[in-house]
C-alpha cells in the first residue's frame, strides 16, 4: 500500500515541548484519524505536514516528494482546513474564491458553486458574519474546489454543533466514496472517528504511540475489570494503566490474547473506546513517570 | 507569483478612492513630492498590514506558493503602488494647474518611497506593529528633541536640500541615486526573505 505522507525521525524542539524521533505513515486513499489530547502536538505535526514549520531533524515527505524541491507541486494536491479562520473576514465568499482560485491551476468553479450550494453558503455576505459551522463549510469548499488528492483537515469538527459535525462527516464519507482520495485530519473528538476513519494514528506528548486500522485496535485492546486479589507487581506490568478503587480495578491491556490466558473467566473484557485508550494512555505515561 | 500582487491590488481597491483627494491637494499647491511621499507609503503599508494577521499567512503559505513568492510580490505591490501614485500626480497636476511635472520629482519620490519601504518591510516582517508603534514614537521623540538640539531650523535645511537637489543641472547625480535606491531595495527584499523564512506560524 502506498503512503502518501511519511514523517521519519522527526524532532522538532519548542520551549517546554518536543517532538521526539517522530515516524508515521499515511496510507493512500483511506481515512486517517490524528488523534490525542491538546497540547500533545497534533497541529505542529500537521504544520510540518504543511510545511508551516520545519523540523529540526528528520524528514518530511508529501506524495512521495520533499518540500525543498517540490513545494508548489505538493501544495496543488493538497486541501487544507485549519480549526480557525484563516480567510479574509472582510470581504465576501466570493470576493475570496477570486483571490484563491488563481492558486491553483485545476480550480473547478462548477465544483465550488456545487459546494456553496449544497453547504448553503451565501456568497455575498462578509465572511466575518458567518457562525463557525459556516466558517468551516467555507473553507471546505475552499479545500475541495481544485480536485485534491489529499485532505488536511486540524481540529476540522472542534466547535461545531453535533449536527453540523454528523454533515461534514456525511459529506467527508461522500467524498470517499466519490474519488480516490485520502483524508488525514486530527480531532479530539473519538466519536467523530467511528463513522469514517480507516487507520488511527494516536500521539501523546510528543510521541507517537502507535498507527492501526480500527479493526486491529478492536482484537489488540481491551477494557479489563476484575478484583483487587488478582493484581500483584508482575500482573500489573502487563497493563498499559490500570486504575483501582475499593471494588476492584479497570486497566487497559494492549494484548487482549494475553490477558484472555492469564485470568480467564475471572474478569469481564470489554471492548475500549478510543477515548478509554487516550485516557489510559496518558495515566500510564504518568504512573511510569 | 502574479495572482499575489494581482490580490494586492484587489485589496487595496479602496485607496483608489484616495485618489481624488491627492487631486484635491494638487488644486491647493501643495508639495507634489510631499504628496507622492506620503500616499505611495501610504496605500503600501496599508497594503502590508491588510496581511499581517497571522492567520491570512497560514492561508498563504499553505496555498502553493514559496515563502520567497510571498515576499516578493509585496515589493512589486509597494513598487506598484508607487507608480499608481506617481501617474496619478502626473495626470492631476496636468489637467488642475496644466503644468508637466519634472521627471527628476519623481525620481525623487520613488527615491525616498522605496528607501522608506526598504526599511520598513524588514522591520514589519520581524516585528507586530504594535512593537514598531513603539520603538518608532520613541524614536522620533529621541530624534526630534535631538535634531532641535543640534540644528537649528532643520526642517527649512531640508526643504533646501531637497530645492537644491531639484535645481541641479547633471542628471548624473539621479542616476547614481536610482542605483543607490535600487541595490538598497534588493537588499531589503532579501533580508525580507531571510526573515520570513525562518517565521514560524
Amino acid at each position: 500500500m502506498e503512503n502518501i505522507i511519511e514523517l521519519k525521525n522527526v524532532h522538532k524542539s519548542f520551549k517546554g515541548f518536543d517532538i521526539k524521533n517522530f515516524s508515521i505513515a499515511v496510507k493512500k486513499g483511506f481515512v486517517t484519524g490524528f488523534i490525542g489530547g491538546n497540547g500533545v502536538g497534533k497541529s505542529t505535526t500537521i504544520k510540518m505536514i504543511m510545511n508551516l514549520l520545519q523540523p529540526d531533524s528528520g524528514t518530511v515527505s508529501v506524495f512521495g516528494l520533499n518540500y525543498k524541491e517540490h513545494e508548489k507541486e505538493i501544495k496543488q494536491r493538497i486541501g487544507f482546513v485549519y480549526d480557525e479562520n484563516i480567510l479574509y473576514d472582510h470581504l465576501s465568499l466570493n470576493q475570496m474564491k477570486d483571490i484563491v482560485k488563481h492558486a491553483y491551476e485545476n480550480w473547478d468553479d462548477h465544483l465550488f458553486n456545487h459546494y456553496v450550494e449544497l453547504f448553503d453558503l451565501p456568497l455575498k455576505k462578509k465572511i466575518k458574519t458567518f457562525s463557525k459551522g459556516m466558517m468551516m463549510k467555507a473553507s471546505l469548499t475552499m479545500a475541495l474546489s481544485h480536485h485534491a488528492e489529499l485532505i488536511i483537515m486540524d481540529e476540522p469538527t472542534s466547535g461545531l454543533d453535533p449536527i453540523f459535525r454528523r454533515e461534514l462527516l456525511e459529506i467527508l464519507h461522500q467524498l470517499m466514496q466519490d474519488g480516490d482520495k485520502t483524508i488525514f485530519f486530527s480531532t479530539h473528538i473519538t466519536t467523530d472517528l467511528d463513522m469514517i476513519a480507516d487507520y488511527i494514528t494516536f500521539i501523546h506528548n510528543g510521541e507517537h504511540i502507535f498507527t492501526k486500522d480500527l479493526i486491529e485496535i478492536e482484537e489488540e485492546y481491551a477494557i479489563v475489570k476484575g478484583g483487587l486479589e488478582l493484581l500483584d507487581r508482575e500482573i500489573e506490568q502487563e497493563f498499559l494503566a490500570v486504575r483501582k478503587s475499593n471494588y476492584g480495578f479497570e486497566a487497559l491491556t494492549a494484548n487482549k490474547g494475553r490477558a484472555e490466558e492469564v485470568f480467564g473467566d475471572m474478569v469481564i473484557m470489554e471492548k475500549p473506546t478510543l477515548e478509554d485508550i487516550m485516557y489510559y494512555t496518558k495515566k500510564g505515561a504518568e504512573q511510569h513517570v | 507569483m502574479f495572482s499575489l500582487v494581482r490580490k494586492d491590488l484587489i485589496l487595496q481597491k479602496s485607496s483608489i478612492l484616495l485618489l481624488p483627494v491627492l487631486c484635491a491637494y494638487l488644486a491647493f499647491n501643495t508639495s507634489i513630492l510631499w504628496i507622492g511621499i506620503v500616499f505611495s507609503i501610504v496605500i503600501s503599508l496599508n497594503s502590508f498590514s491588510t496581511d499581517e494577521k497571522s492567520p491570512i499567512h497560514i492561508l498563504f503559505n499553505s496555498l502553493p506558493y514559496t515563502r520567497k513568492e510571498i515576499v516578493t510580490s509585496k515589493y512589486i505591490s509597494a513598487f506598484i503602488f508607487t507608480a499608481v501614485v506617481a501617474i496619478a500626480i502626473f495626470i492631476g497636476n496636468y489637467f488642475i494647474n496644466g503644468m508637466i511635472v519634472d521627471w527628476k520629482v519623481f525620481v525623487l519620490m520613488f527615491g525616498i518611497v522605496l528607501s522608506v519601504i526598504s526599511v520598513i518591510f524588514p522591520l514589519s516582517y520581524k516585528f507586530t506593529s504594535n512593537q514598531l508603534l513603539m520603538v518608532s514614537l520613541v524614536l522620533s521623540g529621541i530624534f526630534l528633541v535631538a535634531v532641535n538640539f543640534f540644528v537649528k531650523n532643520w526642517i527649512d535645511q531640508i526643504r533646501a536640500f531637497i530645492g537644491w537637489l531639484l535645481a541641479l543641472e547633471g542628471n548624473q547625480i539621479y542616476f547614481m541615486m536610482a542605483g543607490a535606491v535600487f541595490i538598497l531595495y534588493a537588499g531589503s527584499w532579501l533580508l525580507s526573505m531571510y526573515i520570513y523564512k525562518k517565521k514560524v506560524f
